[in-house]
């Protein structure tokens, strides 16, 4: 057909649409119609690729020259087709700008608050200088503006690491109880400066050891979990749940060995995002628009950068969200299990357990581990159902093996209860707290009540058996070796003159693990110092009465001995003594610390944690 | 009593009388004067004589505790009884130590018998500790309570074994340890009367009864329904169930009967203090309205006699009107109505208490002030809270009062000084910020001063046991408790409006100026309205404690000039630095000396006018 040419008369009335009169037949070949077909068609529209000439018969009608060895129709055809690709490129482009630009006004927005607030507080410190507790302000100020703007600028960077396919992601084992207290470390006091309740649950949990990166884990999770608190107003909920399950099994494929699912939820009651947002969610420099949540700051990247790592780690991320409702985020990854030898725990099995615990979900769960450890747990909610408790299992004999205080009581606070059960029970009954506290936070006030460890929630079975095994075996060999193991290269001097006091003392630090010599007065414990390698005790327990030397003398001759130890062995005074004005006298006789009479076990304890801790 | 003991009591006592100040006669002013210093001093030289006493005595015993024969247990108990026995407070924080030690003996030698009774004794020297904590929120004084009340529970836990425990006596402590239980704040008025319901059937079960038939069952039963009944006083309307409310009447109906009874058969006036409590349980549950309630009260208020200091006139005269101020404050709307009335009751009863001859149930008259300073309801033309605060530490406080006024003098001395330097120095206090005329701004920032030297320690009125009758140094215990009086003295200023402006000097006056260090956690110094007013505070509340205050129970005891010199040398951490450098002009130390000695004068003529 190359060259041939077909011709069709068109009709052209006004107002009317253009009709074909007449068409020959290589017209009707070319178009692949009949004539009687092409006299029912719009011939501007169906035939305008083949249209090549038109000649103007009269003012109604003109002659149409069909051609197709020429390929300008087709060439106008592709043309449009390209024009609009391009134009789809360009609005694709020009959203893709207007979201760069929206992130590079909100980045240099986000980029200058901190740094105005870094710039500000650094001329108000200057102009303070000398009020310090202002400029502590300052710095303090500072400090957080850096750590955001550090935020922005990693986002920054992940995200272009990512873009440019530089993200690689790391294989180490890691333990999920450590990732998840260090989760909960990070967003607790976010949420808690909102006055929000975070839910931590952990649900069914197979394998504790796994294999991948943590850290870029850590990242997804606190990421999922910031946005919740950052777009939850004060006062709302947010609930997570850490949970596991096992592969499924694929059609054909056996389940991977040695791999688990990692699910992970968390849920908001929080201000939720519109259908529209929804499907932008995971696209880069998005963030949500809404005017009741004030100063929301970030790049936009978060959700992104997550979604990405998510896809590399082979997981799934979806949402579920509705405006003014809440959002529900869920991740499933599937992760590499660490080949480890399980250690069974030595429990006393059948034993009974105490459970302080005002909370029933913190109480049911912990009753669930101990249950399926084969110990007994018994459940009190008040501080004086405790005392009562214990009181009558003294008095039958028949003591629980340890105590688990839980978060809160009824009519008390835990540490007010601890402080009195330590006395009631003797000192190597162990009093474990389960608390979602940081412990860094509640150390001191927590061992002085007589807690002997520290259990952190959210609660992790493995956790919990290891310390109560831990703590149980306290009376035992096992503790003691531990201890041994700890404080047993420690040589301490006890200065005492009355010998029931001194074989108590003894006992008591034999226990603690440390190895004791013991003094019956000042002048031999100078001796016995002075006859000792340098560096040999490092702590000194002087009784402040006693005959020949008395403490306080004591002590003075030891720090002016000539050898350098003399100057910085812990001498802690032990003196019923109790007046501030004894523990002043104490310390400017050159003592560091001290404990008063009757001796108290945990304050011993924690003298020597203090000292060798 | 060994004789040491026997001692330290006697020296109790006489300090006691010493610090009450009895004075002569036709005294004048500077007689008035040598007199008081005079007091001091014999009473610093007892307190150190019992410290000796203490030194030398107890805590060498306290020290071999575990060694201790009967005889030296049986002593211990005797001096403890000695310090605190039923109202006769002495010195309940030694009472504690001394039961303390006595009950790790006890818990080392499973010697039950006495733990039982080391453990009600511990519970009741706890107990007279917290009843002194009126005014401070649960969450201040929960440890307080907790340890009273873990005490008790121990004791009572053994109940259940009352058969195999076959001495009368420590079946006896078990029994009151268990009622005692119900001592104390609760959370809900209800968890209260749940407690003293469940003693009540314990005590009124057959079978305990007829195990232990020499108890005197029928004083168990009736202390613990006096105890249901005085739970009315801390109810509030729709905090008790019905049930509850019917608990209660019949505690009420029981007491309210007897009292009449017994004041019928010694042909005595019918007692007020069990009126009270019936025509509440009536409110409560009905048969009254508020305004027949309030009616009521009043006519027990107008009823009792000005001239009768005993506890149950006491009781109607201060008591009542502080529950009666507690529904004006809980229904605000009846205060327009009462104005004048209420105005005429605190006048009267600033009266009375001016008249109450000194010791003369002394311990009860305060226990009701307090609860009065706690709901006092401020109106236009009334006493003003910050003068019945004063008054109150004027009669039972008198050393803290001094103090305050020297406080205020040196303050106010020390801000005029700033002030002719720096106008702007206390514009962060908006009041003064917002006057423009020089001479007003100075007139304003120097008498800011004054009112907040005399109001910053307000809140020691609270532990007159630590501060007015202390006869030896504190324990670490009651070091801690007393810090107590910086939340206090905010709460107390806090709820009202005249005073409301001075609640953070209360508060934060033992923070140290850098954060590091200090006292009570809630004060923010940053957020402060008035930071550098408190600065200025802290600063001479601690010259005038190391200089004179406190030294008794501290021990620390410096010159005013050694004061002045560590004040500078603590500068930037304790105290702040804007005011420190001035602490190096010799001029303005000088005139900071001068407002010490005025002030401290000033004071004792205030004294000697109330009490001449």
């Amino acid at each position: 057909m190359k060259g041939s040419k077909g011709y069709l008369v068109v009709e052209r009335r006004a107002g009317d649409e253009a009709g074909v009169l007449y068409a020959d037949s290589m017209a009707c070949e070319l178009s692949g119609l009949t004539a009687e077909e092409l006299q029912s068609v719009d011939p501007e529209q169906t035939l305008k690729h083949l249209k090549n000439d038109v000649v103007a018969l009269d003012g109604e009608h003109e002659l149409w020259i069909l051609d197709t060895a020429c390929n300008r129709h087709r060439r106008v055809a592709e043309l449009e087709h390209m024009n609009a690709a391009l134009e789809d490129a360009l609005k694709a482009a020009e959203e893709a700008n207007r979201a760069k630009s929206n992130f590079l006004s909100n980045l240099s927005h986000d980029i200058r608050t901190p740094m105005n607030a870094i710039v500000g507080m650094t001329s108000i410190g200057l102009s303070h200088i000398d009020e310090k507790s202002r400029v502590q302000d300052c710095l303090m100020k500072i400090k957080t503006a850096s750590s955001h703007l550090m935020s922005l600028v990693n986002d920054v960077l992940d995200m272009s690491r990512i873009d440019s396919g530089r993200m690689t992601l790391n294989e180490e084992v890691f333990s999920l109880p450590d990732l998840v207290h260090d989760i909960a470390v990070i967003v607790r006091p976010q949420a808690e400066q909102k006055k929000q309740t975070l839910q931590m649950e952990i649900g069914q949990i197979y394998e504790e050891n796994l294999i991948g990166d943590s850290l870029r884990l850590r990242q997804i999770l606190v990421n999922i979990i910031g946005n919740a608190v950052k777009y939850t107003l004060e006062n709302g909920s947010i609930r997570t749940r850490f949970s596991q399950r096992m592969p499924e099994n694929r059609e054909g494929s056996k389940p991977e060995k040695n791999t688990v699912v990692l699910e992970f939820l968390c849920e908001d009651n929080g201000i939720g995002m519109s259908q529209d947002f929804l499907s932008r969610i995971f696209l880069p420099f998005e963030r949500v628009n809404n005017t009741t949540i004030s100063k929301i700051e970030g790049t936009g990247l978060g959700m992104s950068i997550v979604k990405n790592l998510v896809d590399r780690m082979g997981g799934e991320i979806t949402v579920e969200s509705r405006e003014g409702e809440g959002s529900c985020f869920r991740v499933t990854l599937p992760v590499a299990v660490a080949v480890h030898s399980r250690k069974e725990q030595e429990l006393p099995e059948g034993e009974t357990v105490l459970i302080a615990e005002d909370r029933d979900d913190r109480a049911e769960q912990i009753s669930g581990y101990l249950e399926e450890a084969g110990l007994r747990p018994v459940r009190t909610r008040s501080g004086l159902e405790t005392v009562t408790r214990l009181t009558e299992a003294q008095y039958e004999n028949h003591m629980p093996c340890a105590m688990l205080l839980g978060q809160e009581l009824e009519d008390m606070s835990v540490l007010e209860l601890a402080s009195h059960v330590r006395q009631l029970a003797g000192r190597t009954f162990p009093i474990l707290l389960v608390s979602e506290a940081d412990w860094a936070q509640i150390e001191y006030r927590a061992s002085r009540a007589g807690v002997n460890a520290f259990v952190p929630c959210p609660l992790f079975r493995s956790r919990l058996m290891e310390t109560l095994a831990s703590c149980g075996s306290q009376e035992g060999t096992g503790r003691q070796a531990e201890r041994e193991r700890e404080y047993g290269s420690h040589h301490v001097l006890l200065v005492e003159d009355i010998a029931l006091n001194q074989e108590i003392a003894v006992e008591m630090l034999t226990m603690m693990g440390v190895q004791v010599e013991a003094a019956n007065n000042g002048a031999e414990a100078l001796e016995r110092f002075q006859a000792s390698p340098e560096g040999h005790f490092e702590i000194i327990f002087m009784d402040i009465q006693m005959p020949v030397m008395d403490g306080y003398e004591a002590t003075k001759r030891i720090r002016e001995l000539p050898r350098k130890d003399g100057e910085s062995v812990w001498i802690v005074a032990m003196t019923a003594n109790a007046f501030v004005e004894d523990i002043r006298l104490s310390r400017e006789a050159g003592m560091d610390e001290h404990c008063s009479k009757p001796i108290d076990p945990k304050r011993l304890q924690e003298i020597l944690d203090s000292r060798f801790g | 009593m060994q004789p040491y003991q026997e001692e330290y009591i006697a020296n109790l006592k006489e300090i006691t009388l010493l610090t009450s100040g009895e004075e002569r006669e036709g005294q004048n002013f500077e007689e008035f004067l040598a007199q008081a210093d005079g007091q001091k001093r014999r009473a610093e030289e007892k307190a150190k004589r019992n410290m000796k006493l203490l030194r030398e005595g107890l805590f060498p015993v306290l020290d071999h505790i575990f060694d201790a024969d009967e005889e030296e247990t049986a002593q211990l108990r005797e001096f403890a009884g000695g310090l605190l026995s039923g109202r006769d407070e002495l010195d309940v924080g030694l009472y504690c130590q001394v039961h303390k030690a006595l009950l790790s003996l006890a818990r080392q030698t499973k010697d039950r018998k006495n733990m039982i009774r080391e453990l009600y004794s511990l519970g009741m020297g706890y107990y007279s500790i917290s009843n002194k904590l009126v005014g401070l929120s649960r969450e201040d004084t929960q440890k307080y309570i907790s340890q009273m009340r873990l005490c008790f529970a121990e004791a009572a836990a053994y109940l259940k074994y009352f058969d195999e425990i076959e001495d009368g006596e420590t079946r006896g402590y078990i029994l009151r340890s268990r009622a005692n239980m119900a001592l104390g704040s609760f959370s809900s008025p209800s968890e209260k009367i749940r407690m003293v319901k469940r003693t009540l059937q314990i005590l009124q079960d057959k079978g305990y009864q007829e195990k232990e038939p020499g108890l005197p069952w029928d004083r168990y039963i009736y202390m613990t329904h006096q105890q249901m009944a005085a739970s009315i006083s801390y109810s509030k309307d729709n905090t008790m169930t019905s049930e509850d409310i019917a608990d209660v009447m019949e505690s009420v109906y029981i007491v309210y009967q007897r009292r009449f009874q017994e004041a019928e058969r010694k042909g005595e006036k019918p007692p007020l203090r069990p009126s009270f409590s019936y025509n509440t349980i009536a409110y409560f549950c009905g048969m009254l309205g508020l305004e027949e309630l309030l009616a009521k009260m009043e006519d027990l208020m107008d009823g009792a006699d000005p001239k009768d200091y005993s506890v149950d006139s006491m009781y109607s005269i201060i008591s009542v009107p502080a529950f009666y101020c507690q529904f004006l404050n809980d229904y605000p709307e009846q205060i327009p109505k009462r104005k004048e009335y209420i105005e005429n009751l605190y006048r009267r009863i600033l009266d009375y208490v001016d008249t109450v001859p000194r010791a003369a149930e002394n311990e009860a008259l305060f226990l009701y002030l307090r609860q009065l300073s706690s709901t006092f309801v401020e109106t236009e033309d009334s006493v003003l809270y910050k003068d019945f605060l004063l008054k109150l530490q004027m009669h039972f406080t008198p050393e803290i009062y001094i103090h305050s006024r020297m406080v205020a003098e040196m303050a106010a001395a020390f801000c005029g000084m700033i002030m002719d330097e720096e106008p702007w120095f206390f514009d962060d206090i908006e009041e003064i910020c917002r006057i423009e005329e020089a001479e007003e701004k100075r007139r304003r920032a120097v008498a800011w001063a004054a009112e907040c030297g005399m109001l910053h320690d307000v809140g020691k009125i609270n532990f007159l046991n630590l501060y007015a009758q202390t006869a030896r140094q504190w324990f670490e215990e009651e070091y801690e408790m007393a810090h107590l009086h910086t939340l206090m003295g905010a709460n107390l200023l806090e709820a009202r409006a005249s005073t409301r402006i001075y609640a953070s000097v209360a508060m934060g006056h033992h923070f140290w100026y850098d954060g590091s260090r200090g006292y009570p956690e809630a004060y923010q110094r940053l957020e402060c309205p008035c930071r550098q007013m408190v600065d200025v505070i802290g600063l001479f509340d601690w010259i005038s404690n190391v200089t004179d205050t406190a030294r008794l129970y501290t021990g620390i005891e410096k010159t005013f000039e050694e004061a002045v010199r560590e004040a500078v040398a603590l500068e930037g951490r304790r105290f702040s630095p804007l005011l420190t450098a001035r602490l190096r002009d010799e001029k303005i130390v000088s005139g900071i000396k001068a407002a010490f000695e005025t002030g401290r004068r000033e004071a004792y003529r205030q004294l000697y006018a109330l009490r001449t």
